[in-house]
C-alpha cells in the first residue's frame, strides 16, 4: 500500500484542529471588526419568528422520515401543504392546487422523461395496492 | 497561439450550436433569472438548485446549462434590486444604490434596461478576454507540479475569506477550516481508512456536496425569509411596468458608454482574481465611476445616476465571467457559485484543471462559447419578459418559502434516494443558520469543502515527491511567489485597516 509514515489519514484532521483551535481563540480574543458581529445573540435575533421556523424544521425532519414510508408523490404533497398552512395560508383548495399539480408533473417528468426510477412508498406493499 | 485559439473557438461554436446546448442555454438564462429575482435567493443557490436537473445530461450541456443559470441569476437579481430594493445577493447591492432610486423617480423600465445593455456588453467584452487569457493561463498551468497547486488552493481560500466582507477574515477563514474538515468525512482515498463517519454506513462516501450547497444557501436562505418580519408582507408587489418605459436615448447611451468600457476591464480582472467575484467587481465599479464623474456627476450618485446604475452591472457581470478563468484554468473557483460548479464539474467524472484545455476542450471552448450566446438571450429575450418576471415577485411567501424548501429537499434526495441525507440537510441548515446569526459567511464553508479532498492529495502527493519535507513552500520560486501572495492578501485587511485608522486620526486631528 502506497501509505507515507509522515502523511497519514489522521494527518489532515489533526492539522485542521490544530488551525481550528487557534482561529477560534483569535476570534475571542481579538476585536470584533465588524459591526454586525457586535451585537449581542438577542440583539441580531430580535423580533425574527421562530415558530414558523422551527414549525418547518420540524416539517423538514418529518418529510425525510415519510419519503420512504409514504412515497415520493403523498410525502410531497403533504409537506408542500403543511408547510403553506404553516406560513399562514388556509385556502384548502389553493394550497391542492399549488401542491398537487407541482409534484405530479414533477415525479412524471422524473420519472417518465428523464427516467428516473422513484420507488413507491412501502405502505403500498403493506397495503397490498402494488 | 492564434490558431490553437481558432480551432478551440470552432470547437466552442460547433459545441454550443447544437440545439440541445442552444435550449439548455435558454432554459439556463430564464431558470437563473426567475430564481435570481426571488429576494434573498442569488448565483449560489439558483446553480444548487439546477444542479440536479444536470445530473442526467452530458457533461457538456450540464455546464453550459449551469452557466446560463450563473449569468441569468446575476441579471435577475438586478431585477428585484432595481424594483424592490431587494438584491438577491450582495453582488448587486450596488445596483440598487441607483437603480433603485431610478425606479422611484418613475423610470423602472428605463433602469432595467440600462442594466441589461451594460450587464451585455460587461459579460461581452469579459467573455472576449476569458477567451484570450483562459488558454494562456492553462497552458502555463501545465508546468504546475501538485505543490504548486496546493498553494494555489490555500491562495484561493485566503482569497475567498480576505474578501468575504461579511464577519471579518478570522470567521470567513474559521468557516474554510470547517469545509476542510467536513471534506475529511468518509473512506480515506489513499489509504482506505474510515475518517468520522462513526460507523454509519451513509457516512462512508462522505458528504454529498450538492447536500452541503443546498442546506447552507436554498435552505438558510428560505428560512431566513420566515424569520426576518420586516418583509414578511404577504407579497412584494412591484409597480407595473409599461413596455415603453424600457427605451433609453442617445444621449444617455453616450453617457455611459465610456463607464461600461471601464466597468467591463476591471470587472473582469477582479473576477479572475480568486474569492473577489461579482460583488467586489461591482462595488470597485461604482467606486471607480463615483470618483471619475464630474462633481455635477458625482453629485447624482445614488439619487438616480445612469452612471452609477451601469458601471456596477457591468462590473458584476464582467467579473462573474472572470471568475470562470481560474476555474477552468486552473481547477480552482474564484467564487462561491463557481466552487458549486466545480463541485459539479467533479460529479460529472471531469478532472478540473490545466489538463481540461487539453483533455475536454469541448467543456471549456462549449462553456466560453455558450458566455456569448447566454448574453445575446439575456439582452433579447429577457428585457422584453421583465415586465412578466417581475410578477413572480407578487407570489406570496406562503407559497414561495415551502416550495423552495421542497425544491431543494428533492433536489438532494432524487440523486441519492437515501432519507438520511434529507435530516443530515436538516442538520446542516440548523447549523448553518445558528452560524449565518453570528455573521458566519458560508461561501468559505463550502469552497473549503469541495477543494479539501483536492487539497489533502496534492499535498500527500508533494510531500512523496519532496521526501516528507515541506521544504518545496519557498525552496520553489513558483511555490514560494503563490504562499508570498497569499501572505500578503491575508494580511492585506490588516494594513488597510491600519492605514485607514491612521488617515481618520489624522482627519480628526486636522477637524480639531
Amino acid at each position: 500500500m502506497a501509505q507515507n509514515e509522515f502523511f497519514t489519514a489522521r494527518t489532515m484532521p489533526y492539522a485542521l484542529s490544530v488551525v481550528g483551535i487557534v482561529l477560534s481563540l483569535l476570534i475571542i480574543i481579538m476585536p470584533t471588526v465588524d459591526d454586525e458581529g457586535k451585537k449581542s445573540l438577542p440583539e441580531a435575533t430580535d423580533g425574527m419568528d421562530w415558530k414558523k421556523a422551527i414549525f418547518l424544521v420540524v416539517a423538514m425532519v418529518a418529510y425525510g422520515f415519510t419519503m420512504k414510508w409514504l412515497g415520493f408523490i403523498i410525502a410531497s404533497i403533504v409537506f408542500l401543504i403543511v408547510g403553506f398552512y404553516i406560513l399562514g395560508e388556509r385556502r384548502i383548495k389553493t394550497m391542492l392546487l399549488a401542491a398537487i399539480p407541482l409534484v405530479v408533473v414533477l415525479w412524471f417528468v422524473m420519472s417518465s422523461l428523464l427516467g428516473v426510477y422513484i420507488a413507491p412508498g412501502e405502505i403500498f406493499y403493506m397495503l397490498g395496492v402494488l | 497561439m492564434w490558431d490553437g485559439m481558432m480551432s478551440g473557438m470552432m470547437t466552442g461554436i460547433a459545441t454550443t450550436m447544437i440545439p440541445m446546448n442552444i435550449a439548455m442555454v435558454l432554459f439556463g438564462c430564464f431558470m437563473g433569472s426567475l430564481i435570481g429575482m426571488l429576494p434573498g435567493l442569488g448565483p449560489i443557490t439558483a446553480v444548487a438548485l439546477m444542479i440536479p436537473v444536470t445530473y442526467g445530461l452530458e457533461p457538456t450541456t450540464g455546464m453550459v446549462l449551469l452557466a446560463g443559470v450563473y449569468y441569468g441569476a446575476i441579471f435577475g437579481g438586478s431585477t428585484s434590486s432595481i424594483l424592490i430594493n431587494a438584491p438577491g445577493e450582495a453582488a448587486t447591492v450596488a445596483t440598487a444604490l441607483d437603480g433603485y432610486p431610478l425606479a422611484r423617480q418613475g423610470h423602472p423600465g428605463k433602469a432595467l434596461a440600462v442594466a441589461a445593455y451594460s450587464s451585455f456588453s460587461g459579460g461581452t467584452v469579459s467573455v472576449i478576454f476569458l477567451m484570450i487569457f483562459a488558454p494562456m493561463l492553462a497552458s502555463v498551468a501545465t508546468s504546475f507540479q501538485s505543490v504548486d497547486y496546493f498553494a494555489l488552493m490555500i491562495l484561493g481560500l485566503t482569497a475567498v475569506s480576505a474578501f468575504s466582507g461579511r464577519g471579518g477574515v478570522l470567521k470567513a477563514l474559521a468557516m474554510v477550516v470547517v469545509g476542510l474538515m467536513l471534506a475529511t468525512v468518509g473512506t480515506d482515498q489513499t489509504s482506505g481508512v474510515q475518517r468520522f463517519t462513526f460507523g454509519s454506513l451513509e457516512l462512508l462516501d462522505g458528504i454529498e456536496f450538492l447536500l452541503l450547497a443546498m442546506a447552507t444557501f436554498a435552505l438558510t436562505e428560505a428560512l431566513s425569509l420566515v424569520l426576518n418580519r420586516d418583509e414578511s408582507s404577504d407579497s412584494l408587489k412591484p409597480k407595473s411596468i409599461g413596455l415603453k418605459s424600457l427605451k433609453v436615448t442617445k444621449k444617455e447611451f453616450k453617457l455611459i458608454a465610456p463607464s461600461i468600457a471601464r466597468s467591463s476591464i476591471l470587472g473582469f480582472f477582479i473576477g479572475v482574481l480568486p474569492g473577489a467575484g461579482a460583488t467586489l467587481g461591482s462595488f470597485m465599479a461604482y467606486g471607480m465611476e463615483r470618483n471619475l464623474a464630474p462633481p455635477e456627476e458625482r453629485a447624482k450618485f445614488g439619487k438616480g445616476s445612469l452612471r452609477g446604475l451601469a458601471a456596477p452591472e457591468t462590473g458584476n457581470n464582467a467579473a462573474s465571467s472572470g471568475s470562470f478563468v481560474p476555474l477552468l484554468c486552473l481547477g480552482i473557483p474564484g467564487s462561491g457559485t463557481t466552487a458549486v460548479m466545480l463541485g459539479a464539474l467533479i460529479a460529472y467524472g471531469i478532472e478540473p484543471g490545466p489538463r481540461m484545455f487539453t483533455d475536454s476542450p469541448e467543456v471549456f471552448w462549449g462553456v466560453i462559447m455558450s458566455m456569448y450566446l447566454g448574453n445575446v438571450f439575456l439582452l433579447i429575450l429577457n428585457l422584453p419578459l421583465i415586465p412578466y418576471f417581475a410578477r413572480l415577485l407578487a407570489i406570496p411567501k406562503n407559497f414561495m418559502v415551502p416550495m423552495i424548501l421542497f425544491f431543494s429537499l428533492m433536489g438532494v434526495y432524487l440523486v441519492t434516494f437515501n432519507d438520511f441525507d434529507i435530516q443530515m440537510m436538516v442538520i446542516f441548515c440548523i447549523a448553518a443558520m445558528a452560524l449565518r446569526l453570528m455573521n458566519f459567511p458560508m461561501a468559505p464553508l463550502l469552497l473549503g469543502f469541495i477543494l479539501g479532498g483536492l487539497m489533502e492529495d496534492n499535498l500527500r502527493r508533494g510531500l512523496m515527491i519532496y521526501n516528507d519535507s515541506i521544504s518545496f513552500m519557498w525552496e520553489r520560486p513558483l511555490t514560494l511567489g503563490i504562499n508570498l501572495t497569499t501572505l500578503f492578501i491575508l494580511l492585506f485587511p490588516i494594513i488597510r485597516s491600519f492605514l485607514l485608522s491612521r488617515k481618520n486620526g489624522g482627519t480628526k486631528e486636522a477637524a480639531v
